[in-house]
């Protein structure tokens, strides 16, 4: 198994979990797989949550003129 | 006398003169509504130009109407640009069109049209180019005003649904005339960044507020664009060029906001329900597994290993057995076989006929049959019936 676990987005990570899920549903793994991708399903699904838990209120950005990114904020 | 009277010809071109040679008559810009229109055979155009109170007579050379983007009928408000002047034969002045398009929305409609159907046959608006839109992206950019209500929308919008989602506002006009060339900035600098998703658009407006939007630049830059965009342009009915060839259209600037990320809650349960997928699918194979291991150490032949050897022995039983009865079979047929032999020995045995009487004569263990083969003073044996004798040939009788 490829140790690429963190380079995956969370987008990319949470496919995978579906297709391992899936893959698990169809019932053709072989025991030792199964366990190996169990274990890789909930590795991915803790580290999904964890994005989502982790994930403070993002500062909304815009571009300048200089080319430089500085906070935006709406006036409301 | 006479002298002060001039020919109707000379007033005409004096008057023609006069008008020729007053600047102001040289370019004048028209507005007005078609009647009277005649497509006159060598291509010229001849019709009227009217408001609610006055009225001009028209003519366009066949020269001037290869520019036309439309077919001039009665009833269309047109813009016209031309010189006035007047046709000596009649003496009427009449304005000499050199250019003419549609008024207002008119024009604007046909150009749409025209780039619409333009870039629909270069296949700008094809499906396969369509690029796929992320489910869950991470960061979006936004082309649109830093001001007014889209931007608003859009941020309200990403930050209640999805707030772990990072956005940059690449600012921008979104109407006049230099909206377009900074639309397309705007998006080609965005592509740079390494966005999952560009939502592209403004708020409602007339059909001239939402025009970059239908500019071939503004579809061209949408186009040739790496990164997904969904187009929010107006409102729900408002279709603009820019529509037609993002990757998505949304309605609105909400819309676009809402198709571009999902609500995080859902996303929660999404990745709780696979949670519990993987552990169900996980706990019924090891169920399974573990059953079909019971089940194979319950068998009988594991839990009495001796049961092997009992079948075999069974069999080496059944075969002797059956060897047994075979060889008996065999012996049995030969007994019987050997008590006809002997039966049948019984029958032919040549000695049975001494019992009746007959005797046999040997000599020298030879039978003798016949008187010849003996002679005077031979001894032969006598077998009879019971016991033997020896004899002397007295005499022989041929």
């Amino acid at each position: 198994m490829k140790e690429d676990k963190k380079d995956l987005s969370f987008e990319e990570s949470l496919e995978k979990l579906e297709t391992i899920v899936k893959e698990l549903e169809s019932g053709n793994a072989k025991l030792d797989d199964a366990i190996k991708k169990y274990t890789e399903a909930m590795n991915l699904a803790s580290q999904c949550s964890k994005t989502l838990d982790d994930a403070t209120q993002t500062v909304n950005k815009i571009l300048k003129e200089n080319g430089s990114l500085e906070e935006f904020n709406i006036e409301d | 006398m006479q002298d002060k009277y001039i020919s109707i010809t000379k007033l005409n071109n004096y008057l023609k003169a006069m008008f020729d040679n007053n600047p102001v008559l040289q370019k004048v810009y028209l507005k007005g509504e078609i009647s009277n229109f005649k497509n006159h055979t060598r291509g010229h155009l001849y019709f009227t130009l009217k408001d609610e109170n006055s009225r001009l007579s028209a003519v366009m050379f066949a020269g001037n109407t290869y520019n036309l983007n439309f077919k001039p009928e009665d009833g269309m408000n047109v813009l016209v640009e031309g010189r006035i002047s007047t046709y000596p034969a009649t003496g009427a002045y009449q304005i000499y069109v050199d250019k003419m398009e549609l008024d207002g929305l008119g024009n604007l409609y046909i150009e749409y049209e025209k780039l619409k159907k333009k870039l629909s046959s270069e296949g700008l608006f094809d499906s396969k180019y369509k690029k796929e839109i992320p489910k869950y992206p991470s960061k979006i950019g936004i082309v649109t005003a830093s001001t007014g209500a889209a931007i608003k929308d859009i941020l309200s919008t990403i930050k209640r649904r999805y707030p772990i989602c990072e956005t940059i506002l690449f600012p921008c006009l979104v109407q006049g005339e230099y909206a377009a060339p900074d639309i397309v900035k705007q998006i080609k600098k965005a592509d740079e960044f390494d966005l999952d998703l560009i939502i592209c658009g403004r708020g409602g407006g007339s059909i001239e507020d939402l025009w970059a939007f239908n500019e071939e630049i503004v579809a061209r830059a949408i186009f040739e664009c790496n990164t997904p965009i969904i187009s929010a342009v107006g409102h729900e009915i408002d279709f603009t060029i820019a529509d037609y060839v993002a990757d998505l259209r949304a309605p609105t600037p909400t819309g676009a906001a809402e198709m571009a990320v999902p609500t995080i809650s859902d996303v929660v349960f999404k990745i709780k329900q696979l949670q519990i997928r993987g552990s169900k699918c996980m706990t019924n194979m090891l169920k399974l597994k573990t059953d079909r291991l019971n089940l194979v150490k319950d068998s009988y032949i594991l839990k009495n290993p001796l049961a092997i050897y009992e079948v075999k022995e069974q069999k080496l039983d059944n075969y002797i057995e059956t060897l047994n009865s075979i060889i008996e079979k065999i012996l049995r047929n030969k007994k019987h076989q050997m008590l006809m032999l002997a039966n049948t020995l019984k029958l032919v045995n040549p000695l049975n006929i001494l019992e009746n009487g007959y005797s046999l004569v040997t000599k020298d263990d030879d039978v003798i049959n016949s008187a010849s083969l003996l002679n005077k003073d031979d001894e032969v044996n006598i077998r009879f019936s019971k016991g033997n004798i020896k004899a002397k040939v007295m005499e022989v009788e041929q």
